[in-house]
């Protein structure tokens, strides 16, 4: 049973912005509700001193995908649904369009927002990987201050990120990216519908004269939270795009994975899928290219 | 001390065809909604959090799962549940079909298997089979083993209805 809460739906930002910072932290905001909901109904700690649930999906203009000319915006209530049938997202983000088909079913994906999926910071957050690697900023919104973080720093550890008590985040920012980068999503999960994702990787790459000149990967799941590994990256740039050079890709990710998440029971068997998955997608986004 | 607070939300919609106007608690969900107090007890209760599609209903044209829906937010929204596919007493073609092709027997999961091909079908009304168990992945059975159930909704496409 849920426990009693109030729940109101502003029809503006700015009134949704007033009922928030008048809540004094007793308010959770609420879009599609896919973890709010059955978190309420499992008890989850997470939500259990909430007493106001303040939907903004009434709020004008945050459903909507919108395309300028260096950068797309994702409004703070977009759907999977919609992300996954965009022909923008489609066009300039792949891989993100396929993170967001692989996601739950189509009853979650119709409901389920991209904002909603790293909001909590959930390690399975598996919109954040190809988030990350497209370089997203989210813009956030509080009474008297607009701000925009990269998603990456907004991160800051499992369950916490870097959203005030009165701020909401409004919407995504991504740079349209070169051409030139090729990339590709994997997830390996439990159970191929509403798998929580055990594994997620994301990687994009440009090679000029079968040389890697650009690259950026980020793991999710994998790690306490989804994290772009700019040493890995620093690594590999100017080096051959060759089976070597992933191998050894493939070898100080393992490392660089258990650096951050120390030894864990599931180890020993996830490690080895990482390192092979990693290289096979490294080989595979190699290909494409040529 | 906390209960003393709470306004109960109004809510306008769209069920089955027909205009509804309530009020109810803001944390009863559209699944208690519809099978407590609408006594429409054709939508079912499994997991409750997001997982079997047992619950699953139609919200503005889209399956959703009513487990993870609050009243408060079906307010201006259009709802169709099991009760309301079969047409001037007629069953549904996919009614039918479940029927025909063995896709019921415990029955838990029929309307929600139902419903998510509606749906389906309501966008897509020729769909492969690749297509068709996309739509469903999101609701169990444990019984059929599903072959009977995409046998069912293949034999239902190319229905265009309202
Ligand atoms: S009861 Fe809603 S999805 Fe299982
Ligand atoms: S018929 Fe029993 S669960 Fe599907």
């Amino acid at each position: 049973m849920n426990p009693e809460f109030n729940y109101i739906a502003p029809l503006n930002l700015n009134s949704a912005l007033k009922i928030l910072s008048a809540s004094k932290s007793r308010a959770k905001i609420l879009a599609g509700g896919t973890d709010i909901i059955p978190g309420f109904h499992i008890g989850s700690k997470r939500f259990s001193s909430t007493e106001l649930l303040i939907d903004i999906k009434r709020i004008r203009g945050l459903d909507t995908i919108k395309e300028y000319k260096n950068f797309v915006e994702i409004g703070a209530c977009v759907t999977f649904s919609q992300l996954s049938e965009s022909e923008i997202i489609r066009k300039y983000f792949p891989l993100l369009a396929k993170a967001a088909e692989t996601i739950g079913s189509v009853q979650i994906r119709n409901r389920a927002t991209v904002v909603g999926n790293f909001v909590n910071n959930a390690p399975c957050a598996d919109s954040v990987p190809p988030l990350l690697v497209y370089d997203a900023k989210i813009q956030i919104q509080s009474l008297n201050r607009k701000r925009e973080i990269s998603l990456q720093k907004f991160l800051i550890k499992s369950y916490t990120t870097a959203l005030k008590k009165n701020e909401i985040v409004t919407k995504i920012l991504i740079p349209k990216p070169e051409p030139e980068l090729k990339g590709d999503f994997y997830k390996l999960g439990r159970r191929r519908a509403v798998a929580i994702s055990r594994i997620s990787l994301a990687v994009l790459m440009k090679t000029k004269n079968s040389l890697i000149e650009e690259i950026r990967i980020a793991s999710g799941a994998v790690t306490p939270i989804g994290t772009r590994l700019y040493e890995l990256e620093k690594f590999a740039r100017g080096k051959a795009a060759n089976s070597d050079t992933f191998k050894e890709l493939s070898i100080q990710l393992g490392k660089k994975v258990l650096e951050i998440t120390g030894l864990r029971w599931s180890s020993e068997y996830k490690l080895p899928v990482l390192q092979q998955t990693f290289y096979q997608l490294l080989e595979k986004v190699s290909r494409d290219e040529i | 001390m906390k209960s003393k607070s709470i306004k109960k939300v109004k809510v306008k919609f769209k069920l089955n065809g027909k205009e509804l106007e309530l009020e109810t608690k803001p944390n009863k969900r559209l699944l208690d909604l519809l099978r407590d107090d609408l006594n429409l007890t054709g939508t079912k209760e499994g997991c409750s959090i997001g997982e079997c599609g047992a619950c699953t209903v139609i919200m503005n044209g889209k399956a959703v799962n009513s487990c993870l829906v609050l009243a408060g937010e079906i307010n201006n929204s259009e709802i169709i549940t099991i009760e309301g596919i079969a047409q001037n007493g007629n069953l549904h073609p996919l009614q039918e079909n479940f029927l025909k092709y063995g896709a019921v027997q415990c029955g838990f999961c029929t309307p929600g298997m139902i419903l998510s091909a509606y749906a389906l079908l309501r966008v897509n009304p020729e769909p492969d089979e690749e297509t068709i168990k996309e739509a469903i992945a999101g609701n169990l059975c444990r019984c059929t083993g599903y072959k009977q159930i995409i046998e069912a909704i293949k034999h239902s496409t190319k229905i265009t209805d309202g």
